[in-house]
């Protein structure tokens, strides 16, 4: 899951951020009871329910509130089981038992079996754009009717962890979707509410599934992640889309809705003195870097991207972005199991032009054009490239700067097209996940080929059974991905949503969550 | 009458026609890449280009040029790429939103824009004059996008006397529909209020300096019938060839006061279709657009008839 919404201010602004959130610290804790409808308002709605082809945050937010995911993720991102009961590794990381809960329902009341998971295995291959995870999958089947078996042609250490995430999420539907096209379900999961009305761009409504069966394991435990105890207190809630920030805030403070998402500080200064919202700051959001195109021009050359690398001002490219912005040089989080301390400090925020100059004059570099892409769409893209044309500039690189919309720039990210050399875009769940979420980003966006320090690396992180092999190996991945300024890491910026103060229980993540969450009054 | 109908419909064809090729046309003529937007930014590349194949994306652009106008004969506007629905259907659940805003701010429109006109084309060089053509200046002029959120903050945030967005249907009740289309439809109308009042002194201005505004003054008539019946009646021909148009521009929808708004209307779909490269869906909406565009026009001429009975298509 990539960033393609707006986000707000790295330092000067992020004290903007925490004022408004201070100034609004929230009422004295009180359990949030049940009843009432929720109104929320983000800014666009989803195009699709199917939860295979689900990607973009619009579409999630509203997906796991539908449905349980075999596993996923805790606060932190750690591996929970959820319509599992537990898993078992065997065969050399080969072969996956999955124990199912007996107890689990869909929407129309049809008691949940270990067949719904082969068909939803089988539809999720056939049809997902994430289909590669089940690429090295040799059968799946189901023994007995609650135990769900994968098994596999070669190692794969991490294949819970692959199947955890969030991003077209492993969630198991009816066997009788197994058929449905490509966005093409109906939305009858297990989750804690079921689908009640939806107009597309208009609004969606949520209803509360009372006969959800809570997970017995994380009974009482509360929230976590899209784990934990997940308890639907409100009747209903209504999704509204509401494309302009402006009009969102506004929305918030005439009380027609009860909590937004996405606000930018600026817009937030406008809750200053109002009682009776409270400003809420999800950070770690995203991650925010410069991706550089290994593939053409002159930027096809190694020492190239290093003294564009060199150039990098972090602190004052995220200045510029406007973004709720802390440095960080690593691209998990300090909490990542992968995290490796100070080890990849040396090519963050190098602010090193004599060096960039040396590394270009190395490379034969003579004046080339250095095509920066950014899109108009997005403000914060578009003030990161445009410092940094300026600091390339100042090391004697010919820059152009190129701005399109964000869907030509994506494309040309994603695909290799057009001309650019540099471009930016944040990254939300990759650096939450880690190593085995990062993969196809690095290869795609850079367009990087036979680079075999970083495939035998992947390879050694699939197939090595200890976690300390695996961290070594991504340990590998990183140095080679940052020295060889396939990316460049800007920052990890945050978000800020809004509520009012009647709303109790709504903790912030990355994804807004309205299980155990209610009213107060 | 009925030929003048046939005849304007036969014309329509080509005109189609041209816009359907057009709009395909401009669309793939824009870089970026839907199957990049439906199959997301995690999406390896091999998954795009098997998302390509399955769109028909990877076939030549002449094979899908035919295939879109093979179908359009057909009577079928082909399938959104990102809605999961078809493309006549997503617009046809979108028309009672643009068409409630269109109508609304029509209606408000026409007499205080032909209204303002007349009054400052009787009051020539007047302070009545520049007060109304200087109202008319900053409607044209000032961004609605900007009005549109100042009166949000003053009418939603501070009054509370509309909602602040969002769309009620009529089956919520005429009460709650208005309620939601009052503002949207007033500072939509402001601009066209602008461009209608200037439009209508010009006419009556010309009408006006008439010899039979003369002769009708000198025979001693009163200045409202001369100016009801003799003047305006004239000049309206100006009139009802600029309502057509701005009737027209509503049904094409307005992006800034649906974006602003949250109005789930037709040129915020557009909009999104653009954004999204959803090809058949923006061509086959400006199709739409397009017949609506000629079918006002036909009314438009028929109108011609009924205000000036010297014009005759026989």
């Amino acid at each position: 899951m990539t960033q393609s919404t707006r986000f707000t201010k790295w330092m000067g602004a992020t004290a903007v951020a925490m004022a408004c959130a201070a100034m609004a610290s929230g009422p004295a804790m009180a359990e949030p009871k049940k009843g009432g409808v929720l109104r929320y308002a983000n800014q666009s709605g989803p195009g699709t329910l199917d939860p295979y082809v689900s990607s973009s945050a619009v579409e999630l937010e509203v997906i796991h509130h539908l449905y349980d995911a075999l596993v996923t993720v805790g606060e932190k991102y750690e591996t929970r089981p959820m319509i599992a009961e537990s898993y078992e590794i065997t065969d050399e990381a080969k072969t996956f038992t999955f124990k199912l809960r007996k107890d689990v329902k869909f929407h129309d009341g049809t008691p949940l079996t270990a067949a719904d998971a082969v068909a939803s295995f089988e539809r999720y291959r056939k049809i997902s754009p994430n289909a590669v995870i089940f690429s090295d999958v040799a059968s799946a089947e189901a023994p007995d009717p609650y135990t769900f078996v994968v098994k596999l042609n070669k190692t794969n250490s991490v294949f819970v962890d692959v199947l955890k995430s969030p991003v077209y999420p492993f969630v198991i539907l009816p066997a009788s979707q197994k058929d449905a096209p490509q966005r093409g379900i109906e939305a009858v999961g297990t989750g804690p509410y079921k689908l009640g009305e939806w107009v597309k761009d208009s609004h969606l409504v949520l209803k509360r599934n009372d006969d959800y069966a809570r997970n017995p394991a994380y009974k009482g435990k509360g929230t976590d992640g899209y784990a934990g105890d997940r308890v639907a207190l409100f009747d209903e809630i209504r999704y509204r889309f509401i494309p302009e920030p402006n009009a969102r805030v506004a929305a918030l403070q005439a009380g027609d809705v009860d909590a937004i998402a996405q606000v930018p500080p600026d817009l937030a200064k406008r809750f200053a003195g109002n009682a009776n919202i409270v400003t809420q700051e999800v950070f770690p959001f995203c991650m925010q870097v410069f991706v550089v195109n290994s593939n053409q021009g002159p930027t096809a050359n190694p020492k190239v991207r290093q003294a564009i690398e060199a150039v990098v001002d972090a602190e004052e490219i995220a200045a510029a972005t406007g973004s709720i912005a802390k440095p960080n040089h690593s691209l998990v989080y300090s909490f990542s199991p992968y995290y490796q301390g100070d080890a990849m400090k040396p090519y963050y925020n190098q602010k090193n032009p004599a060096k960039a100059k040396q590394l270009l004059a190395e490379a034969g570099y003579k004046g080339e054009t250095i095509t920066l892409q950014s899109t108009s769409n997005y403000a914060n893209f578009r003030s990161a490239i445009l410092v940094l044309s300026e600091l390339m500039k100042d090391a004697g690189m010919n820059v152009k700067v190129d701005i399109v919309d964000w869907t030509t720039n994506a494309s040309n990210m994603q695909r290799g097209t057009g001309t650019w050399n540099v471009s930016t875009t944040s990254f939300c769940s990759n650096p939450l996940l880690g190593p085995q979420q990062w993969r196809t980003m690095f290869y795609t966006f850079p367009q990087v080929k036979n680079d075999k320090t970083l495939d035998s690396a992947y390879d050694k992180f699939y197939t090595s059974l200890d976690a300390k092999d695996r961290k070594a190996a991504w340990d590998v991945i990183e140095k080679q991905v940052l020295e060889q300024a396939y990316m460049i890491k800007i920052a990890d910026i945050g978000a800020l949503n809004a509520y009012s103060k009647k709303l109790e229980g709504w903790q912030p993540f990355t994804l807004p969550r309205f299980w155990n969450t209610g009213f107060n009054q | 009458m009925l030929r003048l109908v046939l005849i304007r419909l036969a014309q329509s064809v080509p005109v189609l026609l041209l816009v359907a090729t057009l709009s395909f046309v401009l669309m793939h003529l824009l870089p970026g890449d839907p199957a990049v937007v439906i199959a997301g930014p995690d999406a390896t590349a091999e998954a795009i280009e098997k998302l390509r194949h399955q769109l028909g994306l990877d076939r030549p652009l002449l094979v899908q040029l035919a295939s879109w106008l093979g179908n359009l004969v057909r009577g079928d506007f082909g399938q959104s790429l990102m809605l999961n629905q078809s493309v006549l259907s997503a617009v046809v659940s979108r028309l009672p939103v643009t068409l409630s805003l269109a109508v609304l701010a029509f209606l408000i429109t026409i007499p205080v824009g032909v209204a303002l006109g007349v009054l400052a084309a009787c009051n020539r060089n007047s302070w009545i004059d520049s007060l109304v053509m200087g109202i008319a200046l900053i409607g044209v002029s000032i961004p609605s996008f900007w009005i549109a959120i100042v009166a949000v903050i003053l009418f939603s945030v501070e009054l509370r006397w509309f909602p602040s967005s969002g769309y009620a249907p009529l089956s919520d009740g005429f009460g709650p529909w208005l309620r939601s289309m009052v503002q949207p439809a007033v500072i939509l109308a402001l601009f066209q209020i602008g461009y209608l009042a200037r439009m209508t002194r010009s006419a009556m201005l010309d009408v006006l300096d008439q010899d039979y505004i003369r002769t009708a003054r000198a025979k001693g008539l009163n200045e409202w019938t001369t100016i009801g019946k003799h003047a305006f009646r004239n000049a309206l021909m100006s009139v009802v060839t600029v309502g057509g148009i701005i009737l027209s521009l509503l049904i094409g929808g307005s992006v800034v006061i649906e974006q602003v708004f949250a109005l789930p209307g037709i040129g915020r779909l557009v909009v999104q279709g653009i954004m999204a490269r959803d090809y058949p869906l923006v061509q086959g909406t400006m199709l739409l657009l397009g017949l609506a565009f000629v079918m006002v026009n036909i009314v438009v001429d028929l109108l011609y008839t009924v205000v000036d009975p010297r014009v005759r298509y026989d």
